[in-house]
């Protein structure tokens, strides 16, 4: 069983949306990164901050309803969109705004972008 | 010269609406499931540079002339087989990841169908 802690992740430099809240739990207890290269460190860094699991989006899945947050390099268009549209916090490490054919689900109280290590903190 | 070359693999069943709004937005095959509904999965053959203004991707025999790549878009490319490709005719990126090119219409992607992107 997990001893779990809050994070508050705000948006970095040239960034939009949140700040969000993320507290893992037994159940909902997946870091997903959905990043070129493995583990993003964002990722890692809320991981090691909330003790919960980092876990690499393309070498499977996991159910949306176990996703603490997804962390996401996207450039604007996809992936940017497909988290929030299924209610999972979104953090994304460049610093995009709303657009893309998903736009509509893209909300501060679920997306953060821009996001660096530097931008998550205790809560 | 081709520089990037890969073959559809599946096509999600949003692609056509993609497609629509002059969108196309493809993935590698191990992409998380997720991403698959609107994505054109591929499997990489040749994946030496991403595109640049210039360069024309090739879908069959359709040619598009690149117009403008986002600043993501090489890392997208050659991590992930990740390309967003909008036939909108900018000339500057909007947003990070996105190729840019002719404003014509895309074609309906098919199982089979061979991706490349060539430099003069």
């Amino acid at each position: 069983m997990g001893n779990y802690k809050k994070v508050i992740i705000e948006a970095g430099k040239g960034g939009w949306g949140g700040p969000l809240e993320v507290l893992p739990t037994d159940k909902k207890k997946y870091i997903y990164s959905v990043t070129g290269g493995g583990i993003h460190p964002v990722a890692q860094a809320i991981a090691d901050a909330t003790g919960g699991e980092p876990f690499d989006g393309f070498k499977s899945s996991k159910p949306f309803d176990e996703i603490a947050v997804a962390v996401i390099d996207c450039g604007g268009t996809a992936r940017v969109g497909v988290y929030p549209m299924k209610k999972v916090l979104t953090v994304d490490i460049h610093a995009t705004s709303p657009a893309g054919p998903l736009a509509m689900f893209i909300t501060k109280d679920l997306f953060v972008s821009g996001v660096k290590p530097e931008n998550i903190r205790p809560a | 010269m081709v520089v990037y070359s890969t073959t559809v693999t599946a096509v999600g069943e949003l692609v056509k609406d993609f497609r629509d709004q002059g969108i196309l937005v493809f993935f590698s095959e191990n992409a998380p499931l997720e991403l698959h509904e609107f994505s054109v999965l591929h499997k990489v053959e040749v994946s030496e540079r991403a595109p640049i203004p210039g360069d024309v991707i090739l879908i069959n025999d359709d040619e598009f002339k690149v117009l403008a790549v986002g600043s993501v878009v090489s890392d997208n490319l050659l991590n992930l087989g990740h390309l967003d490709l909008k036939a909108n005719g900018l000339t500057e990126a909007e947003l990070p990841g996105d190729t840019n090119v002719e404003a014509k219409s895309l074609p309906l992607i098919q199982v089979g169908d061979k991706i490349q992107i060539t430099k003069n």
